[in-house]
C-alpha cells in the first residue's frame, strides 16, 4: 500500500482545492441563515467536473476520488452544498451506474455528471426510517405504467431535484424481495414535492416530503430489475458510507488549523491561550482524530478497489468519521470560547452540520448493528 | 489562424504569504492577465476564428505545473523555453522573439504585465523587435477582412480608445476582456495527452543576456497603524486641526 | 548634447501636467535635458513647456502623428533619441508613455525600467528604486547599456519649476512616408470632468462595491469629492460592477495616486488596491467592518454605515 501521490494526483488535488476555495465559499453565513441552495456554486461544480468524478475510470480510481473530496472539504466551507452533491453521486448517479440500463444511462448520466442534472433518492418514510426495507410506498404495474402511491420524507435534494430514485414495494407480501427502485422525474403527474424542511445543520441543502398520489411511471424508469430494489440499496449505502464523510475529513483538517491559528493568536493571562495545557490538549485530541478519520477514509479507498465486500469497512469508516467529526467540531467551539458561539465565526455552523453525519446514511446505531453482526455476535 | 499565447508562472497574488517570502511551487499560478489572454484565445478558437492555440513560457520545470493548467483550459500545445535564469523583459521579448519566428502565428495574446514584476513591457517590446503593430490594455477584441484586421479596444487613463491592427499583431490583455474559465478536471486529464516542448534558447537561436540586475528587495516601511474615530464630527475635528488637510 | 530626452504627453489640447514629472528625474540624473513633444498642431503645447530648464523643446508635428500610435510615435522616438544623442530616455508612468516607450526601448536595443519612484547614486553607476508585487515591495535594480528608458511614478517626483529662462523649440523633421502604417486610429470616448484630474488631485475620495449601483455612487462618493474640490477613484470591483468608468479605477493595474487626502468608501483594502493609493498622505477609511486590511493603512477609521455616514460628512463639510 503505497500512501504517497503521485504528481498527477497531487496536481488535481490541487486544481480542485484551489476552486473550491475561490469558487464555493460566497455568502455561506447568509445561505446558511436563509436556508438558501447556491445553484451557482452547483453548476460551477458540475463545470469543473465534482459530479462527473465517480464515471470516468482514468480519475486514478476511488482512491483519488475520496482524496478529491476530502480536499474539497478543506477548501469549500458550505457542507450543505457538499452534502447534496454527495446525496446526487451517492443515491442517483450509483445506481444508474451499476444497475441503470443502457437506455437509462444514457438518458440521464450525461446530465447527472456534468450537474445540469440534479438527482437524488427517496427512500425514508414517516413510519421507516432505520427499518427502511419496512417502507409502505406501492407501486402497481398497470398495463406499460407503475403507479405510486406513498409518502416520503427527508427527500435531500427533493425541492430542487431533476430525477429521484424512488423505493417502492411492487407487492407487499413478498416482504424486502418486493422492493424496487424507480427512476422518477421532476413534474411527474402525481408527484407532489411539498414544503421545504427545515433543518438543525446542512441548512443550504434543500430537502422535503415527497407525496405520490397515483403518480405514474413509466415502466422503461423502472431502474434493475423488480424485487432488486433492497440489493441495489445496499450496494449504494456502501457506497455511501464509505464516501460521504470524505469531505468531514477536509472540514476536520480545516477546523483544526483555524483552532491552531486561534490558539496561537489570542492572548489571554498575558500568553498565548495554546500555551494553556487544557486548550493544547483539545487540539491535539483534534488531530489524531482528522488522521485516524483519513486513514481510514484511505484505506476504505484502497480497499474497495482490491476486494469484493467492504461492507464492514464502509460502515466503520462511517461510524468513526461521524463521531470525530461531532467532537472536533464541539472542540472548535470551546476553544474560541465565546467566539465559537457566534456565527459571524463560522465555528458553531460546522457542530450543527456535523451532528446530522450522526444520522444519515444510516444512524450510528446502525452502523454499530452492521459491524456486531460482521463480528459474528 | 494560430494564436500564440505567451505565459508567465508567478507566485499566487491570493495567497496570503505572497508578498515576498519565497513562493513554494505549489503556490504559483499562471499570471492572471496571461490567463486572460489564454482565455481570449479559447473563446476566438470557439467562435471558429481560430484553428490552433500554443503557450509558450520561459522557466525551469518546476513551471510545468502552470503549463499543464494553461493546457488543461484548452491549449492544444505548449512550449517551454528551458531556462532557469532571472531574466527582464529585455531578454524575455528577444526570446519571445525567436519562439514567435519559428511558429508564425497570426496574432500574439499575452497579458500587460506580470504581477509579480509589473514592468508591463514585454508585448510592447516584442512588438517594436518584431516590427508588427500592437495593442495594449485591450477590453475587447475583433477580427474583420477575413482575419486579416483585429479591431480593440483600449483601456486609457483617460476612457477608452479603438484602433485596429493588420495582422499579424501582438495584443495585451486587461482586466476587463474577459474572466477566465477555471481549469475542469476533465481538462486536466485531457491535457495529460497534450504535447509540451522543452527547447533551449540554443534551439531557437537566440542568446541574450538581460540588462537588469536587482540589488535589492525590501518591504516598505509601514504606515503607522492609523486611529479609530467615533463620530462623523471626531473625524472632521482631527481632520481640521491633527492632519491639517481640510 | 543632451544627457537626457523627456517625452511629454498632451491631451491634443494641453499638455497633461503628471507627465511633467519626469523632468525632476532629468535634473536629478544630471546634465542637460530636452523635451519632446509629438503630435499635429501643437504650437501652443510646445510653447507652454519652454521654461522648465530644458536646452530645447523637440517638436515632431505631423498629419501622421495626429494620434498616438504607438507604432509610429515609437519610430520618432527613436530617431530624436539618436539624432539627440540622448543616454536617458524619459517618460512619466502612463497608458500613453507605457504603450509607447517600451517600443521605442526596443528600437534602442536599450533596457527600461518601470515605475521608478527614486534613483540612487553609488560609485559611478545609479541604482533605480521601483515598486513590484503590487507594490508590497520595492527592487532598487541597475541597468546596462549604452542607454536606458526610465518611466517615473508622477506622485513619486515633484512638478519641476518653470521660471527658467525661454528655450528654443526646435522642429524635428518626419518623413511620414518612411512611419509604419500598420495601425489605424479609429475612435475615443473620455469624459471631460469639470472635477480635477484623478492623479493631480489633492483629495481624492474612492468607492468601493457597497456602492451598489452607478447613481449612488456618484450621489455618495462625488457628492463627498465635489464637497472637497477633490476627484473621484474607484476599485476594481465597483468597476467591473459598472458603477464606475475603468479610468477611475485605483490599484496595482490601474492608477496610482498620492494625494493629501484619500478617502476610501465601502473598501475592504484588498493588496491590489492599497497599491494604489500607499503614498496619500493622510488615508480615512469609511467601513462597517473594523478587520477590514485598510483598518491598518488608514490614518483614521471610522466604523459604521457609509450610507448614514456619508451624508453626514457632506453635510458637516459644506457648514463648516
Amino acid at each position: 500500500m503505497d500512501f504517497a501521490w503521485s504528481d498527477q494526483q497531487r496536481e488535481l488535488l490541487n486544481a480542485v482545492g484551489r476552486f473550491a476555495s475561490q469558487q464555493l465559499n460566497y455568502d455561506v453565513i447568509e445561505n446558511d441563515r436563509e436556508g438558501i441552495f447556491n445553484h451557482e456554486a452547483w453548476k460551477k461544480c458540475g463545470d469543473f467536473g465534482i459530479q462527473g468524478l465517480l464515471v470516468p475510470t482514468d480519475y486514478g480510481g476511488l482512491g483519488t476520488t475520496v482524496a478529491a473530496l476530502e480536499r474539497l472539504g478543506y477548501a469549500c466551507r458550505d457542507n450543505g452544498l457538499l452534502f447534496s452533491i454527495n446525496a446526487h453521486m451517492w443515491t442517483a448517479i450509483i445506481p444508474l451506474v451499476y444497475n441503470g440500463s443502457e437506455a437509462q444511462k444514457k438518458k440521464y448520466l450525461p446530465g447527472l455528471c456534468n450537474g445540469t442534472l440534479i438527482g437524488g433518492n427517496a427512500m425514508s418514510e414517516p413510519n421507516s426510517g432505520s427499518d427502511a426495507f419496512s417502507l409502505t410506498t406501492t407501486a402497481i404495474k398497470k398495463g406499460s405504467r407503475y403507479i405510486l402511491n406513498g409518502s416520503k420524507i427527508f427527500v435531500t435534494n427533493g425541492p430542487i431535484a431533476d430525477l429521484l430514485v424512488v423505493f417502492a414495494t411492487v407487492d407487499k407480501t413478498r416482504g424486502t424481495d418486493g422492493i424496487s427502485a424507480f427512476l422518477v422525474e421532476k413534474n411527474s403527474p402525481g408527484m407532489n414535492v411539498a414544503r421545504k424542511l427545515e433543518k438543525m445543520g446542512l441548512r443550504t441543502s434543500p430537502m422535503a416530503e415527497v407525496f405520490f398520489e397515483n403518480c405514474e411511471v413509466p415502466e422503461e424508469n423502472l431502474l434493475g430489475k423488480e424485487g432488486g430494489g433492497a440489493f441495489l440499496f445496499t450496494r449504494s449505502m456502501t457506497w455511501e458510507r464509505g464516501c460521504i464523510l470524505a469531505s468531514a475529513v477536509g472540514s476536520m483538517q480545516r477546523l483544526l488549523e483555524t483552532c491552531i491559528r486561534y490558539a496561537n493568536e489570542r492572548k489571554q493571562g498575558g500568553q498565548s491561550i495554546g500555551k494553556y495545557q487544557l486548550v493544547a490538549s483539545k487540539i491535539v485530541d483534534m488531530k489524531v482524530r482528522v488522521e485516524s478519520s483519513r486513514h481510514m477514509l484511505y484505506y476504505y479507498g484502497w480497499l474497495s478497489g482490491h476486494r469484493k465486500s467492504v461492507y464492514l469497512e464502509a460502515a466503520m469508516t462511517k461510524l468513526h468519521i461521524a463521531d470525530c467529526w461531532v467532537k472536533c467540531s464541539e472542540d472548535a467551539i470551546q476553544i474560541h470560547g465565546g467566539y465559537g458561539y457566534m456565527t459571524e465565526y463560522e465555528v458553531e455552523r460546522e457542530l450543527r452540520d456535523a451532528i446530522a453525519s450522526k444520522l444519515y446514511s444510516g444512524t450510528s446505531e446502525i452502523q454499530r448493528n452492521i459491524v456486531a453482526s460482521m463480528l459474528g455476535l | 489562424m494560430k494564436i500564440l499565447v505567451p505565459f508567465k508562472s508567478v507566485p499566487d497574488p491570493n495567497d496570503a504569504t505572497f508578498a515576498g517570502e519565497a513562493a513554494s511551487a505549489s503556490k504559483s499560478v499562471i499570471n492572471p492577465f496571461d490567463e486572460i489572454a489564454i482565455e481570449e484565445a479559447l473563446r476566438i478558437r470557439e467562435r471558429g476564428e481560430a484553428t490552433e492555440i500554443v503557450g509558450v513560457t520561459i522557466g525551469a520545470p518546476s513551471v510545468d505545473e502552470q503549463i499543464r493548467a494553461a493546457l488543461a483550459m484548452g491549449v492544444d500545445r505548449a512550449i517551454r523555453i528551458d531556462d532557469a535564469r532571472a531574466l527582464d523583459p529585455y531578454a524575455v521579448a528577444r526570446i519571445l522573439r525567436a519562439v514567435v519566428e519559428k511558429e508564425a502565428p497570426h496574432v500574439v495574446i499575452m497579458g500587460k504585465q506580470a504581477v509579480d514584476d509589473d514592468s508591463n513591457q514585454v508585448g510592447q517590446i516584442l512588438a517594436g523587435l518584431l516590427g508588427w503593430p500592437q495593442a495594449t490594455f485591450v477590453s475587447s477584441i475583433e477580427f474583420l477582412d477575413n482575419k486579416t484586421r483585429a479591431r480593440c479596444t483600449r483601456e486609457t487613463d483617460a476612457g477608452l480608445e479603438v484602433v485596429e491592427l493588420d495582422l499579424p499583431a501582438i495584443i495585451t490583455t486587461d482586466l476587463r476582456l474577459n474572466e477566465p474559465r477555471y481549469v475542469s478536471l476533465p481538462g486536466l486529464i485531457r491535457a495529460r495527452r497534450k504535447p509540451i516542448e522543452v527547447l533551449t534558447c540554443d534551439q531557437v537561436g537566440v542568446n541574450v543576456r538581460p540588462l537588469t540586475t536587482v540589488l535589492a528587495v525590501a518591504r516598505p516601511p509601514k504606515r503607522p497603524a492609523g486611529t479609530r474615530v467615533e463620530s462623523v464630527e471626531e473625524l472632521i475635528t482631527k481632520l481640521k486641526q491633527e492632519a491639517k488637510v481640510i | 548634447m543632451a544627457e537626457s530626452l523627456v517625452l511629454i504627453e498632451h491631451d491634443r489640447q494641453q499638455v497633461k501636467r503628471s507627465s511633467l514629472h519626469a523632468i525632476t528625474l532629468a535634473q536629478q540624473l544630471g546634465g542637460e535635458y530636452e523635451l519632446l513633444v509629438i503630435g499635429h498642431v501643437v504650437n501652443k503645447i510646445s510653447s507652454s513647456l519652454v521654461s522648465l530648464g530644458a536646452t530645447s523643446v523637440i517638436v515632431a508635428d505631423d498629419p501622421a502623428l495626429a494620434e498616438p500610435l504607438a507604432d509610429r510615435y515609437a519610430t520618432v522616438i527613436a530617431e530624436a533619441v539618436r539624432k539627440s544623442g540622448a543616454k536617458n530616455i524619459l517618460g512619466t508612468s502612463s497608458t500613453f508613455s507605457k504603450d509607447i516607450l517600451p517600443r521605442a526601448a526596443a528600437l534602442l536595443d536599450a533596457p527600461m525600467v518601470t515605475d521608478v519612484v527614486a534613483i540612487e547614486q553609488m560609485d559611478g553607476s545609479i541604482s533605480y528604486r521601483r515598486p513590484i508585487n503590487a507594490g508590497s515591495m520595492f527592487a532598487k535594480v541597475k541597468v546596462e547599456g549604452e542607454r536606458r528608458v526610465l518611466t517615473v511614478r508622477a506622485a513619486a517626483f515633484e512638478t519641476p519649476a518653470a521660471n527658467a529662462a525661454p528655450c528654443p523649440i526646435v522642429r524635428f523633421d518626419v518623413d511620414a512616408e518612411s512611419l509604419p502604417n500598420g495601425m489605424r486610429f479609429i475612435s475615443r470616448e473620455e469624459r471631460k470632468s469639470d472635477r480635477p484630474d484623478l492623479t493631480e488631485a489633492r483629495v481624492v475620495v474612492s468607492g468601493g462595491r457597497p456602492l451598489k449601483d452607478k447613481e449612488t455612487f456618484e450621489r455618495l462618493v462625488g457628492g463627498l469629492a465635489d464637497a472637497l474640490g477633490g476627484a473621484i477613484g474607484a476599485t476594481r470591483a465597483a468597476v467591473d460592477a459598472g458603477m464606475a468608468p475603468n479610468d477611475y479605477q485605483i490599484g496595482q493595474t490601474g492608477k496610482v495616486v498620492a494625494p493629501e487626502l484619500y478617502i476610501a468608501l465601502g473598501i475592504s483594502g484588498a493588496i491590489q488596491h492599497l497599491a494604489g493609493i500607499k503614498d496619500s498622505r493622510i488615508i480615512v477609511a469609511i467601513n462597517k467592518d473594523p478587520d477590514a486590511p485598510i483598518c491598518q493603512t488608514a490614518t483614521y477609521f471610522l466604523v459604521g454605515d457609509l450610507y448614514q455616514i456619508v451624508p453626514q460628512l457632506i453635510e458637516s463639510i459644506r457648514r463648516a
